[in-house]
């Protein structure tokens, strides 16, 4: 796949990557595409040349209904969260009442979330929230969807040291579960949540292989 | 005095409600076309309506003029002279700062609650639904900012509106009316009423912000 914001520069120039059950971290300097890769992965931006096949389907050939249904198998959490006027659970449930979930239903699985979090008390929180929280919130609000594959945006940067932890928790059980791929500079939470890493350089993928071969990091499972 | 001052103050009332609700009809969709769009035509079409927020009132209610007399292009619609060609006259007024500021509007939190939009699975007019929610507080303070220059504005009225007692006569025709007359003491009571109406508007458009306009983050 190859994309460029501009026409002359490809932030990704010629990425080819499988995406399966389990973990894989995107690692890579500032700059090296790894946000422009998720982007792409997330079916928001269309790559300028190559394909994205979601379940054996060309997704930017395919009519809109079906990309609605293949693009609602995939959630994307941003760096920075972007969170809508209204309270915290409103937030949370708003994508599943996108879909059609009802309200009562909507609310008391985004409460659930919020509960897994440690967040359930910001539920009903319209405003002030610190950067940390706000970031959960997204994260709650992705995973409420439970989406067959989750991408995360350097997800654990405002978090302190508990937030970091239920996180990197509730993260892990999900990648045992779907697929998750996470673009971080932290070493430490590419090595909890993924199996498989990634370095981009350049728009490209320089090396791939397990997350122990290519950071020489090993997590104590017992430990995580 | 009192009866003809509230009078020509409701007839300013509802004719530049009616202008800036027919300005908002055919702004806020060109608007948010403008801000989703790329193209050459697109970026042309913004430039212009940025180039068009100060036109003179007075070539405006000319053009508007000439269309509706007798012999001009509209004249078999008999509007010249009538509260309805202030209205219409008006909306053509406020039409480039309205598309200018809904499109400023727009392209920000486009940019910002499109991609979320779509993550989130939303339909294209959930998506462009989600961008107008979010983006209500801004959009009715430039809806009111279009209100105040419509209310404001002399030259269309005088032009289109003949400043007619009991039927097009509003604000600012009246205050013109009354100083060519000598009479100030009027004048002065109808432009205490119209400085009222747009500070009422420009505190009613701040406080919409802070009410509506909290952002969660």
């Amino acid at each position: 796949m190859w994309y460029s914001y501009d026409g002359r520069r490809d932030a990704l120039a010629g990425v080819s990557l499988d995406l399966k059950p389990g973990g894989l971290a995107l690692l890579g300097p500032n700059g090296s595409g790894k946000t422009t890769l998720l982007k792409v992965l997330g079916l928001i931006y269309r790559p300028g040349r190559g394909k994205v096949y979601v379940n054996g389907i060309d997704y930017w050939s395919s009519r809109r209904s079906v990309q609605l249904r293949l693009r609602r198998r995939v959630v994307y959490v941003h760096e920075t969260p972007v969170l809508l006027r209204g309270t915290v659970l409103y937030n949370v449930a708003y994508g599943l009442r996108l879909r059609g979930v009802g309200e009562d239903e909507a609310r008391s699985t985004a409460m659930e979330w919020l509960e897994r979090l440690g967040i359930s008390h910001l539920a009903g929180k319209r405003g002030g929230l610190s950067a940390g929280e706000a970031q959960m919130v997204a994260m709650a609000r992705a995973l409420a969807l439970a989406p067959a594959v989750l991408l995360l945006d350097e997800p654990l940067s405002n978090l302190d040291f508990e937030k970091r932890r239920i996180a990197l928790r509730v993260l892990r059980e999900y990648a045992e579960r779907g697929t998750v791929v996470v673009a971080t500079h932290d070493h430490l939470a590419a090595a909890t949540l993924a199996t498989t890493a990634a370095i981009l350089e350049g728009g490209r993928i320089r090396s791939m292989g397990s997350v122990e071969e290519l950071l020489g990091v090993k997590v104590d499972l017992g430990a995580r | 005095m009192l009866g003809e001052v509230v009078e020509i103050s409701l007839r300013s009332l509802y004719v530049s409600s009616t202008a800036t609700l027919i300005g908002l009809a055919w702004s806020l969709p060109l608007a948010y076309m403008l801000a989703s769009s790329r193209s050459r035509a697109a970026r042309l079409a913004v430039t212009a309506a940025n180039a068009l927020v100060s036109v003179p009132t007075v070539v405006v209610g000319l053009a508007l003029y000439m269309a509706l007399s007798r012999r001009g292009p509209l004249g078999f619609t008999g509007l010249l002279y009538t509260p309805q060609a202030i209205a219409l006259g008006e909306s053509l007024l406020i039409t480039p700062l309205l598309v200018s500021l809904f499109h400023e509007v727009f392209s920000e939190y486009r940019s910002r609650y499109w991609e979320l939009a779509v993550t989130l699975g939303a339909t294209q007019g959930q998506a462009a639904i989600l961008v107008a929610r979010e983006a209500l507080p801004r959009l009715l303070t430039a809806t009111l900012i279009g209100f105040g220059r419509a209310i404001g504005e002399l030259g269309v009225a005088l032009m289109v509106g003949g400043n007619i007692k009991g039927y097009t006569r509003v604000i600012t025709t009246a205050i013109a009316l009354e100083v060519s007359k000598g009479e100030f003491e009027t004048a002065i009571v109808l432009g205490a009423v119209l400085l009222s109406l747009v500070v009422g508007v420009v505190a009613a458009a701040r406080i919409l912000n802070r009410v509506m306009g909290a952002d969660i983050g």
